[in-house]
């Protein structure tokens, strides 16, 4: 057993509650007032299958759970599972809900090696290297000479049509590296 | 209310002298007044408590006032009986020993947290989630104050909008002059201050004397009327009025919290700070500007353009309040901006009526807590 502070959680820890073993689909932290802050957390219960909504104080402590876990690559989607494969060609599946909030960064044939983990030797969820890279689908041009100030952009992800901002300078078809704790643009590569 | 469980256990930690306690003294007054709530009030600073309510005694550990028991909240917490609901303010810790005896009930009591108040979006989504206990049996369910109905509300009592709207000009008179305030000269705009520290107050104050409109500022005691005595040089005390050219400042007393809604319904222009004084002066349907409570990372900023989006929205001079309160919070020139909202205080007047009657129209803070309880 180890313990989490809630502020820390993400995608894929698991974690006790009221006693049984959830893992985390969703974590969001929202500020709240004077300086504190709350985190929303959408779980699914592994005995029960069971997908629940909770909430705690960022500094709230909670127990977690020491897992087996696997470095694996994505190989396929066979509905409504993904399918991860380990060094010796295992296959692993996952549903897509509990993973859902990393869809926006599966592709076919990504090459990232991915850290699966498992409860009872049963694949319960996936944690995506910290810093992937992803091709720009579409991006707004930079117009010369704009003084608007604008320092970021929306841009397009190529295949999973994942949104988000890019600074000012990228390009359609830039490679980019995207830090997939925060879901934030790091840096163009091309 | 059904009475089969009504013992209520409120825990308020004073952290920003007045806000904390504020909202917990209101509510607890609310559930007791028109719920029929048997409460207790655990306070850990009973001084703060005694601006708000002078007949408090600040070193008794336990007192009535207004049919509710006060108990002065100290590190060694007594063994007493946990109540049938427990709300805890503002995420404050309870004693550890008081979550024991939680546990050890045979029917858990309603844990309640009462968060913060934002118009931020989502807390729509977070309201009323539950927080499984790490050790306990114990749930606790985090209650959102808001704007929309799908939140905790805003602390309004009963019959708070009838008696703000019979409240009419004589008495605000009436009322002034019980505070030592003359009766309005002609055309003199009345201003009610209550704010924090805030770096745009002296050009503020330079800007309403320099101005074409003669303006009377009612100055709240502690930190507004101490940035106002700095910036004339001398000590502005309860009762003092002074004069620079169009301007007039008055110190007023500590009011009582049904004072100062008066205030709030006498003044032309409300400026209020964090949360307590923040909701009063929408009931108040008077122009208003808020300081909110400063955050680390600029966080109060995402949280007012939260508020004035919803407040302001089909207000057609939306943009020039937006712009006063955006600088009355930050920085950037003040009195060309003053000048502009001033001008609309008319119709944002009675925009801010027509606000109040959309909030009017969902349930109060209190009654969501009492349906959300019985309907456990």
């Amino acid at each position: 057993m180890s313990v989490k502070i809630a502020n820390n959680l993400q995608s894929g820890n698991v974690v006790i509650l009221e006693g049984e073993p959830v893992v985390v689909i969703k974590a969001v932290i929202n500020k709240s007032g004077r300086n504190q802050a709350v985190v929303k957390v959408k779980a699914k219960n592994l005995l029960t299958n069971r997908v629940s909504e909770v909430i705690f104080k960022s500094d709230d402590k909670l127990e977690g759970v020491m897992m087996e876990k696997k470095d694996c690559k994505y190989s396929y989607f066979s509905a409504p599972n993904h399918v991860f494969v380990d060094d010796e060609f295992n296959e692993y599946e996952i549903d897509a809900e509990t993973i859902s909030d990393l869809e926006k960064y599966i592709v076919d044939g990504m090459e990232e090696v991915c850290e699966v983990t498992f409860y009872e030797e049963r694949p319960i969820s996936v944690v995506l290297p910290k810093i992937i890279v992803r091709e720009v689908e579409y991006t707004e041009p930079v117009v010369r000479g704009d003084t608007s100030g604008k320092i970021s952009k929306t841009a397009v992800l190529k295949e999973t049509k994942h949104e988000l901002q890019v600074s000012a300078f990228v390009e359609i078809g830039d490679k980019i590296e995207i830090d997939t704790e925060t879901g934030e643009f790091r840096k163009r590569l091309t | 209310m059904q009475n089969n469980i009504s013992r209520w256990d409120i825990f308020c930690t004073v952290i920003d002298n007045y806000g904390d306690i504020g909202v917990c003294w209101r509510l607890a007054r609310q559930l007791a007044d028109e719920y029929d709530a048997d409460i207790r009030l655990w306070v850990d600073n009973l001084d703060s408590f005694s601006h708000l309510c002078p007949t408090i005694v600040t070193d008794a550990d336990v007192q009535h006032l207004e049919g509710m028991q006060i108990r002065r909240w100290r590190p060694d917490f007594p063994t007493v009986d946990v109540a049938d609901i427990v709300i805890e303010a503002f995420a404050c810790e309870l004693p550890a020993s008081y979550v024991e005896a939680m546990a050890e009930r045979k029917i858990a009591p309603i844990w309640i947290n009462l968060e913060y108040l934002s118009a931020e979006d989502w807390v729509d989504d977070s309201h009323l989630l539950a927080s499984p206990h790490k050790h306990h049996p114990l749930k606790k369910h985090f209650f959102f104050p808001g704007f929309t109905p799908t939140t905790g509300g805003l602390i309004r009592e009963r019959d708070l909008l009838s008696v703000r709207s019979a409240f009419d000009e004589s008495d605000a008179d009436k009322f002034l002059a019980g505070l030592g305030v003359p009766p309005r000269d002609g055309t003199e705009i009345r201003v009610s201050l209550f704010c924090y520290d805030n770096a745009m107050l002296p050009e503020l104050l330079q800007e309403w004397a320099d101005g074409p409109d003669r303006i009377r500022v009612l100055v709240t005691p502690g930190a507004p009327a101490r940035q106002v005595g700095d910036w004339l040089g001398e000590q502005l005390l309860p009762g003092t009025q002074l004069c620079r050219n169009k301007l007039t400042v008055q110190g007023l007393p500590f009011l009582s919290q049904s004072g100062y809604d008066r205030l709030l319904w006498a003044c032309d222009i409300n400026f209020v700070r964090g949360e307590d004084s923040f909701v009063r002066a929408q009931w108040a349907q008077r122009p208003f500007v808020w300081q909110i409570y400063p955050q680390t990372e600029n966080t109060h900023l995402i949280k007012l353009e939260a508020f004035l989006t919803r407040y302001l929205q089909n207000f057609p001079e939306s943009e020039t309040v937006k712009r006063f309160w955006q600088r009355w919070n930050g920085s950037g020139e003040i009195g060309a901006s003053w000048r502009d909202f001033v001008a609309v205080r008319a119709s944002l007047e009675l925009h801010t009526k027509v606000w109040v009657g959309q909030l009017d129209r969902t349930r109060n803070l209190a009654d969501n807590l009492v349906r959300f309880v019985f309907g456990k």
